[in-house]
């Protein structure tokens, strides 16, 4: 199960891009801000154009969240697979913060399928 | 402490899920006369050769999508029928999980899957219809296809409309399709070989009633 880390920042940072015959499920999740500066808000987003669709002829870059977690300062919450279970990215899985923080760490780990 | 396992009296021989070398198959004189170059006739598979092609579709929750498996460079074509008049195209599909339904139609807007009392047609803008007939990814999952299909040059075009339920946001409908290239040659068969070729019926002997 291959894992990435990543820092805090306000533009979505990939960890997996789009695979067209498969979805990402993320199975760890340990968010460190132990040194950051301040109270973090860390988001996973799916992103992905749609196909076209009766309903929708002409599909545009989609973004979804798919989870949501405050990391107090000072603070380090590790999240495993049965606290990730029902999160699935149709399209690239990526990690998003509220506020850039080089010192807030995000490790995720995710499974192919 | 000591068991000796008697000798099997009879062993289960497990046919293989797609045609192989050597088969026979058999057009039956249902095919219309538009499609000569299979009606009614028999051929021996002379060679085979699998072709996996997985085709995934991100949809909106109650959309759908028809996938036309004939030829061309439309939106919705995916150019899976043969061109040549001596190939047979046996396309295994598997449907990976998901919250989706598959309905077939051919030609387009023509569904296979009928009941005779007036109305009973499948319908994706029905809440109840949209089920008859449709199949979900527990009918035919990827490591165990139920659903093939049978194209052969100058087949109408056939069609998978995907449909998503209701549900969260998107679904992402995979569908596994296995395309087995048959090359066929004709042959003149003897009543044994008649009863022992696969028949492959045209899709109006499946819409009776």
């Amino acid at each position: 199960m291959p894992s990435l880390t990543v820092t805090a920042n306000t533009v979505a940072q990939p960890i997996a891009a789009q695979r067209l015959d498969r979805v990402h499920r993320p199975t760890s999740l340990v968010m460190d801000n132990d040194a950051g500066a301040g109270d973090r808000v860390i988001r996973i987003q799916d992103i992905f154009t749609p196909a076209v669709s009766n309903g929708v002829p002409v599909p545009v870059l989609t973004t979804v969240d798919r989870f949501r977690q405050t990391v107090p300062i000072g603070d380090m919450i590790n999240l495993d697979e049965d606290d990730l279970k029902g999160i699935k990215c149709l399209g690239s899985l990526n990690v998003i913060s509220d506020v850039i923080d080089a010192d807030c760490h995000i490790t995720v780990g995710y499974e192919t399928e | 402490m000591l068991e000796l396992v008697p000798k099997p009296q009879f062993t289960v021989v497990v046919p293989p899920k797609l045609i192989q070398e050597g088969y026979l198959v058999n057009f039956t004189n249902a095919w219309p006369s538009t499609m000569t170059h299979v009606r009614g006739k028999t051929f021996r598979v002379e060679a085979v050769n699998q072709v996996p092609y997985p085709r995934g579709y991100i949809i909106p929750t109650g959309d759908y999508r028809d996938v036309d498996l004939s030829n061309g460079q439309g939106t919705f074509q995916e150019s899976f029928y043969p061109t040549r008049s001596q190939s047979l195209f046996e396309v295994a599909l598997g449907l990976r999980p998901g919250n989706y339904l598959v309905q077939f139609y051919i030609p387009a807007t023509r569904s296979i899957h009928n009941l005779e009392y007036a109305g009973m047609t499948p319908d994706v803008t029905s809440a109840t219809k949209v089920y008859l007939g449709a199949r979900k990814p527990e009918d035919s999952p990827p490591e165990d296809t139920r659903i093939k299909m049978y194209l052969v040059m100058d087949l109408e075009p056939l069609i998978l409309r995907v449909f998503v339920l209701p549900g969260v946001d998107y679904e992402k409908c995979v569908l596994d399709f296995t395309i087995n290239k048959c090359d066929l040659r004709e042959i003149q068969p003897t009543d044994a070989e008649r009863l022992k070729a696969k028949v492959i019926r045209y899709y109006d002997e499946l819409k009776f009633g």
